[in-house]
Parts: C-alpha cells; sequence; structure tokens
C-alpha cells in the first residue's frame, strides 16, 4: 500500500512566486503595517495601564461599606 | 505584582499589539477591545512572562488566544477597518512599479487568517520564525509554508504574476 503519510507540517507544493512581486508585497505589507501602528491611539488604552499602574502603587482601599 | 517598568514596557508594545490585532481581526473596535483584554490579562499574569525573552512575541500570543476563543466570530459580523484609512496610497517600487495599498489591504482580507496572521508576524512586526511559531503554536515548517501559501495567494490576487498575466492587466503599474 501506497499511502500518503500525513506529515504535521502543512505541505509545501507550490511554486515559488517571482522575486519581484514577492518584493512588491513586501513593501505594500510593511507600509500597510506601518499606517496601523501609527493610527491615533484610543485614549482608553493608555488610561487603562495608568490605572493599573496606579492601583499597583496605591491599592484602591476597600469600600467602608462593604463590611456592611 | 508587576515590576516598576512593566506598565513602560506594555506601552511600548500598545501600537504594534493594535496593529496586530486590527490584521487579526479587520476591525478596528474589536482590536481595540481585544487589546484592552489582552493588557488587562498581560498585567495580571505578568509573573509568568519570562525576560529575556520577546515581551511583544508573549503579548501577541496572549492576544491571538484570546481572539481565538473570543472573537473570531464577532470580527466576521464587523469588517470597519476601512474607516481607518483616510485615502488611497501607492508604496513605492524600485525603479519600474509601484502597488496601489488599497488595493493590497483588500486581498489581505481574502487571505485565510492564519495565513494572515503569519504574514504579518513575519513580514512586518519583525518577529522571527521561532517567536511566530510559538505565538500560532505550530512548528516552524508550518510558519514557512503558510507564509509561502499567503505570498502566492496574493500574487495570485492582486495579478502580479507575470506569467499568467499580460503586464497591461496587471495590478503593478509600470511607470513612464
Amino acid at each position: 500500500m501506497n499511502a500518503t503519510r500525513t506529515n504535521k507540517v502543512e505541505a509545501l507544493d507550490i511554486a515559488a512566486p517571482d522575486p519581484k512581486a514577492v518584493e512588491a508585497i513586501g513593501r505594500a505589507l510593511e507600509a500597510h503595517y506601518a499606517s496601523l501602528v501609527q493610527a491615533p491611539l484610543p485614549d482608553k488604552l493608555v488610561e487603562l495601564l495608568t490605572r493599573l499602574e496606579r492601583d499597583r502603587v496605591s491599592p484602591p482601599p476597600r469600600r467602608p461599606d462593604a463590611l456592611g | 505584582m508587576p515590576s516598576a517598568s512593566f506598565k513602560d514596557e506594555l506601552l511600548a508594545e500598545i501600537r504594534n499589539l493594535r496593529a496586530f490585532a486590527i490584521s487579526l481581526s479587520g476591525s478596528v473596535s474589536l482590536a481595540d477591545d481585544l487589546v484592552q483584554e489582552s493588557l488587562l490579562r498581560a498585567w495580571s499574569n505578568s509573573e509568568k512572562f519570562q525576560p529575556g525573552t520577546s515581551l511583544r512575541a508573549w503579548l501577541f500570543t496572549i492576544l491571538r488566544n484570546i481572539y481565538y476563543s473570543n472573537y473570531r466570530k464577532r470580527s466576521r459580523e464587523v469588517q470597519d477597518s476601512d474607516g481607518l484609512y483616510a485615502r488611497r496610497l501607492t508604496v513605492p517600487g524600485d525603479q519600474e512599479s509601484h502597488l496601489d495599498l488599497e488595493d493590497f489591504r483588500q486581498a489581505m482580507t481574502k487571505l485565510p487568517a492564519e495565513q494572515r496572521e503569519v504574514l504579518t508576524l513575519i513580514g512586518a512586526s519583525g518577529l522571527s520564525y521561532e517567536e511566530a511559531a510559538v505565538v500560532c503554536q505550530v512548528g516552524i515548517g508550518t510558519i514557512k509554508s503558510r507564509l509561502s501559501r499567503a505570498r502566492a495567494k496574493l500574487v495570485e490576487l492582486l495579478e502580479l504574476d507575470e506569467a499568467s498575466h499580460p503586464p497591461v492587466e496587471r495590478k503593478v503599474r509600470r511607470a513612464g
């Protein structure tokens, strides 16, 4: 029996694309990603870290009413 | 408890984390929720981060796990990243070609998620093959295979294959 062996690594059965096309894709990918990295950052993300850091330095006190 | 510098280290990675989240989910609003949840999880698990390893890769792993556990279904319903791009841009090429960035973005959305994420991790976010393999929880061979497939698919979608398309029809436009 000549069963096809299933490899855990997905088979590499595709032809290598034109190097110039790969280069063009690489440049476009970098430009696309750079535009995402440079996009304005929502305040809530930075504020979240500021709040976490503040709570680390001085944990919020337990609410008095929590004791009943 | 996180170290005093941990906040600054996370702060330095937020933009990359968000860029990866947008690439993965195709949605800015989902990406912001994803990043928020990832930062909270990273903060509460800071002792599990191994100093000397890539914080970016560790954060990407956390974000990816949250995405595939809780967000993937939602991301098919919300695709709102278009609003992020104010204008069409072209990517300068070598002396003879350039690629329309909006065409590229559209083609990226047509890739399977596992190919898109590998392309982003290796080709843009600066992770090594080894780090990408850890993030995606597969072997390096699979990372290489997915990367090759992603590139080949983009070449096909963008009609960059000179052998099968006459130059006049190709998305790479000859200058001059």
